[in-house]
């Protein structure tokens, strides 16, 4: 199935490369290009484009606000194409929120020195996007809930999890992940009693924001991991971009270590890399969630886990952005829950 | 230093954009100064900066990047309100924006950019910070932006990006995790980029240079294959089922459309078609004078079309070639801006009629003599302020620079609010100067005298200052706009301002002209020279000075018999007769020709004298007339400085 994207950029230099680009794929036809949010919101009714690749500077109308536009009147999954700066990243999370699924960097170096490499990866994502229609929509109205200001229902006894076991739960995601975070993360109560980690494929620019972000919309405390970092009750710790986190330490002693990631490393930060590390530690008291993704990171270290006798919970089909890495999991069978996204939160919650 | 593959078509098309951006940005960044909060200009500022790192982050021209980048940045603050633009901060703007435009000049050059000088680039990162105060001695900072070859900014880069870098700088797996100041001071790059915030005479000659000779790519022109490379999409797949290929081909290509509907195209097609259609003109003449002898009705109709089609085809090709005016008064803004402040002067600049489409070649020829003309005025026009206001003037000076198109031909004018000139005072400057005996002196009138600026090696300020005041521009000026067939007329009056007008055809490329005979050959008058034309009994001319003279109006003017010049086959009767006379504007000037015969107006195109006849002073070219032969078309001032007894 040929893809029909919609460029809109107000660099016609930029437009034309990223249509030559994508005139490698075969399979993906750029049926118009806008160079201001207001030609791109009037071309979208008109050509009803499969998947909309988004600059977020521009003139007359902002990318964030033609995104949100876009998605009230004629949801489309939207690309944004931002800067991997930290000013960027403050926008490019403002525009996940208002709508749009993903992001890819403008400089397509930041994600592969092999530009060949870089441009097909644009293509399958673009591709991949493109499959993502109808279910969006749901998504898109809820992403501004308000932090729930009521205390969480004084402790439920958990059903699926005996609490006494549970020490900490860690958090796999990708593509669609910040949205999905912050709808499960700011349903957690100020008093949750576990650490969280955090791991979510992010540019190294964008987690500090993303976490002081994420900091602002919950309840309990997110902060952007350091090496060293002491694990405490209510408080997540949201993995450096660019680098690996590892828990260490002791069942009594756990801590937090940064380290460099290799080149070798196709995520950075990896889900699989830092939920091992926490299987050395708790082997039967980690609950790992893995939400919405491309591909299938976190998958080998949740079947570990899993044989181990922790807990794993998996994003349903219907409400992730991208069913992949969920689906990982649900296809290995080691699901002990499977949930849609707007009852994760409020299962989690349960926990304490 | 790698060179850039200039014919990439990718790079040119970056430098097309960079370009409008850029001479945006200078315009913008002028306007900033007087609306240092309007968030539209800021945003507009930023996106500028936003799109030019962009593209040269697409093409890795990474000094580039790195600059646009610390600018980006900083007017994002700007523009939230975080921080507000000084006049301090203005200038280091200016000045990155001239580095900027030297990194495009490398680039278009087929370098890569140098990277700018440490010290701009710190400067930025002090505003960033929200210090006012530059650090004395900024050298832990700056190595990392002179990496800039291989590297951008920090921001930009992962830590693992920069290990690499660092392992690729010192050969070994530095753990430069930390900060960027661990790298090596790398050694500074010769700074390419000039300090001075002028434009020097040298250096813009040099860009007219490139502008005309390296890159004849149609600037103004929006290029835009997508249309095309949508369309050519489809081919290049494998073949899935054919049905389902064919319609999505069509839709693309229809929906296109109206995302772009420009072509780019080599202005020396244009060149070619300008020609080609000024070979159709002359054909068209011809055949216009060959039908007359015919008197045949039918033939007559068929001409007449004819006429009017070449006459359409000839504007049309014309507009193909026009630019607005905009592009050589866009840089105006920031000249006036940079002078004032050097000189200590407080000028607002007005720019009127930018729109005016004129030439692309007068476009480009134009720029060099207004600068000149706009810096006189801003230097030797208007007063410092407490002159002004000592005067009762505003503070504030006026300098207006303004286009129209009158006709055929294009109306500047460079007019300020300041002292204006004094006749007498450049009068006994130039018996001073040893140009003239005092009695030629006296019998200059005003504009005349007014016209001494234009002599070489005048010069109307005592003290010589680097912006002006050595005496040489404005003769240069004066011969670039007579080349373009261009008149310049002066008024001034004093304490009130002076008004500079300049004429010039709308292209150069086909000329209106007056045909003349002068005895058994015919010469081209170019049309916008000619003022009056009118019979004169040759008898009530006078001789002044051994000049012979005519009176018209009042004013005395030099007469000159063509014939004496330029026919060979002249002899004087001696009787008196009635004569023809052609007056004609020759510089500031006005001459009284003296001719046989009178032909008419006819549209020419010039085309270069043979071997034969190259370099003889005093003609433009040669062209064919409608009756088949050849006349030369005159360039009076050249005619007169080499014919006249006295220098005009």
């Amino acid at each position: 199935m040929t893809v029909r994207v919609l460029i809109v950029d107000d660099s016609g230099f930029f437009r034309r490369r990223l249509a030559a680009i994508l005139s490698e794929d075969p399979q993906i036809s750029v049926v118009a290009t806008a160079s201001n949010g207001q030609e791109a919101f009037e071309q979208v009714k008109r050509h009803k484009p499969d998947v909309i690749t988004m600059d977020i500077e521009m003139p007359v109308m902002d990318g964030i606000t033609a995104t949100r536009k876009i998605m009230a009147h004629t949801p489309t999954p939207i690309l944004m194409l931002s800067t991997w700066s930290t000013e960027g990243a403050k926008s490019t999370l403002d525009a996940l929120d208002a709508g749009a699924v993903d992001y890819m960097p403008k400089r397509f170096e930041d994600i592969s020195n092999d530009r060949d490499n870089a441009h097909r990866q644009l293509c399958q994502r673009l591709h991949h996007l493109a499959k993502k229609t109808a279910p969006m929509k749901i998504k898109t109205s809820t992403v501004h809930t308000p932090v729930a200001k009521t205390p969480a229902p004084a402790s439920i006894p958990a059903t699926r999890i005996a609490s006494q076991q549970l020490r900490i739960v860690v958090i796999g995601t990708s593509t669609g992940g910040p949205v999905a975070l912050q709808k499960v993360l700011s349903q957690l109560p100020l008093n949750f009693p576990y650490p969280i980690l955090l791991v979510q494929h992010m540019p190294a620019t964008f987690t500090p924001s993303f976490a002081e972000r994420l900091n602002k919309q919950c309840q309990i405390k997110i902060k952007h991991a350091e090496n060293g970092d002491r694990l405490i009750a209510g408080t997540a710790y949201l993995a450096p971009g660019g680098m690996q986190m590892l828990l260490k330490g002791s069942t009594n002693q756990a801590f937090i270590e940064i380290q460099a990631s290799q080149s070798s490393q196709t995520y950075k930060p990896c889900v699989d890399i830092t939920f091992d590390s926490v299987a050395m530690i708790y082997p039967q008291q980690t609950l790992a969630i893995i939400l919405t993704g491309m591909g299938s990171d976190g998958n080998k270290s949740c079947q570990k886990l899993h044989e181990l006798g922790s807990k794993i919970w998996a994003q349903d089909e219907k409400s992730s952005t991208i069913y992949g890495m969920p689906m990982a999991i649900a296809k290995s069978g080691i699901a002990d829950g499977i949930y849609n996204l707007n009852d994760l939160g409020h299962h989690l919650a349960e926990l304490s | 230093m790698a060179a850039l593959d200039s014919d990439d078509e990718i790079l040119q098309d970056f430098l097309v954009e960079a370009e409008e951006i850029l001479e945006g940005l200078n315009e913008q960044l002028v306007e900033l100064e007087t609306k240092p909060e309007d968030s539209e200009l800021l945003n507009a500022i930023f996106r500028g900066f936003h799109t030019i790192k962009g593209g040269a982050g697409f093409l890795s021209l990474d000094a580039m990047v790195g600059l646009c980048h610390k600018c980006e940045d900083l007017f994002n603050l700007l523009r939230q309100g975080d921080r507000i633009v000084d006049a301090e901060m203005m200038d280091t703007f200016l000045k990155v924006l001239d580095i900027l435009n030297t990194m495009f000049d490398e680039t278009k050059a087929g370098q890569f950019p140098t990277a700018a000088e440490p010290a701009i680039l710190n400067q930025l990162g002090v505003y960033l910070e929200g210090g006012a105060e530059p650090e004395p001695e900024p050298v832990v900072e700056a190595p990392t932006i002179n990496i800039a070859d291989t590297a951008t900014d920090s921001e930009d880069i992962t830590d693992d990006e920069f290990e690499a870098l660092l392992n690729q700088l010192h050969g070994s797996g530095a753990p430069g995790i930390e900060t960027e100041a661990d790298a090596k001071p790398a050694p500074a790059e010769p700074v390419a980029a000039k300090s001075d915030d002028d434009i020097t005479e040298a250096e813009f000659e040099a860009l007219l240079d490139e502008l005309q000779g390296k890159t004849p790519a149609a600037k103004a022109d929006v290029p835009a294959e997508p249309a095309a490379e949508v369309v050519a999409e489809p081919k290049v797949s494998p073949p899935p089922p054919a049905a389902k290929k064919s319609e999505p081909a069509a839709k693309p290509a229809a929906a296109a459309k109206p995302a772009e509907t420009t072509v780019r195209v080599d202005t020396s097609r244009l060149d070619d078609i300008m020609n080609m259609v000024g070979e159709l003109v002359l054909v068209r003449n011809r055949i216009s004078t060959l039908e007359a002898a015919f008197e045949d009705e039918e033939m007559a109709k068929a001409v007449n079309n004819l006429a009017v089609v070449t006459g359409d085809l000839q504007t049309a090709v014309m507009k193909t070639r026009m630019q607005p005016i905009k592009k050589v008064f866009g840089r105006f803004p920031r000249v006036v801006r940079d002078l004032a402040r050097s000189l200590k002067k407080d000028i607002n600049l007005e720019l009127r009629g930018e729109e005016t489409d004129l030439d692309k070649n007068l476009v480009e020829a134009l720029a060099d003599p207004l600068v000149h003309l706009v810096r006189n005025a801003v230097d030797h026009g208007v007063e410092m302020p407490d002159v002004r206001e000592a005067a009762g003037k505003t503070r504030q000076g006026l300098v207006v620079l303004a286009a129209a198109q009158e006709g055929d031909h294009i109306l500047l004018t460079i007019s300020d609010d300041g002292a204006g000139m004094d006749a007498d005072i450049l009068r006994s400057k130039a018996v001073e100067k040893g140009m003239m005996d005092e009695e030629s002196a006296s019998r200059l009138t005003d504009s005349e005298a007014y016209a001494l600026i234009f002599a070489p090696g005048f010069s109307m300020k005592a003290e010589i200052s680097d912006i002006s005041g050595r005496g040489v521009g404005m003769d240069v000026v004066k011969t670039s706009i007579s080349k373009l067939n261009g008149v310049i007329d002066i008024k001034s009056e004093v304490g009130v301002g002076t008004t500079l007008s300049i004429k010039v055809p709308l292209t150069l490329a086909i000329m209106p002209t007056l045909m003349v005979m002068l005895g058994d050959q015919i010469f081209a008058f170019p049309l916008v020279s000619v003022n009056e034309i009118f019979h004169l009994d040759l008898d009530k001319t006078n001789i002044v000075d051994g000049q012979q003279t005519i009176m018209v109006r009042n004013k005395t003017l030099p007469l000159f018999y063509l014939r004496k010049w330029l026919a060979s086959t002249f002899n004087d009767t001696g009787e008196p007769r009635i004569e023809h006379v052609v007056i004609v504007n020759v510089g500031t000037q006005r001459v009284g020709f003296v001719v046989d015969q009178l032909i008419g107006q006819e549209e020419v195109v010039i085309k270069p004298l043979g071997a034969l006849l190259q370099g003889t002073k005093g003609l433009a070219g040669a062209t064919i007339t409608g009756d088949g032969r050849i006349s030369l078309i005159l360039d009076f001032p050249e005619l007169m400085a080499t014919y006249a007894q006295r220098g005009y």
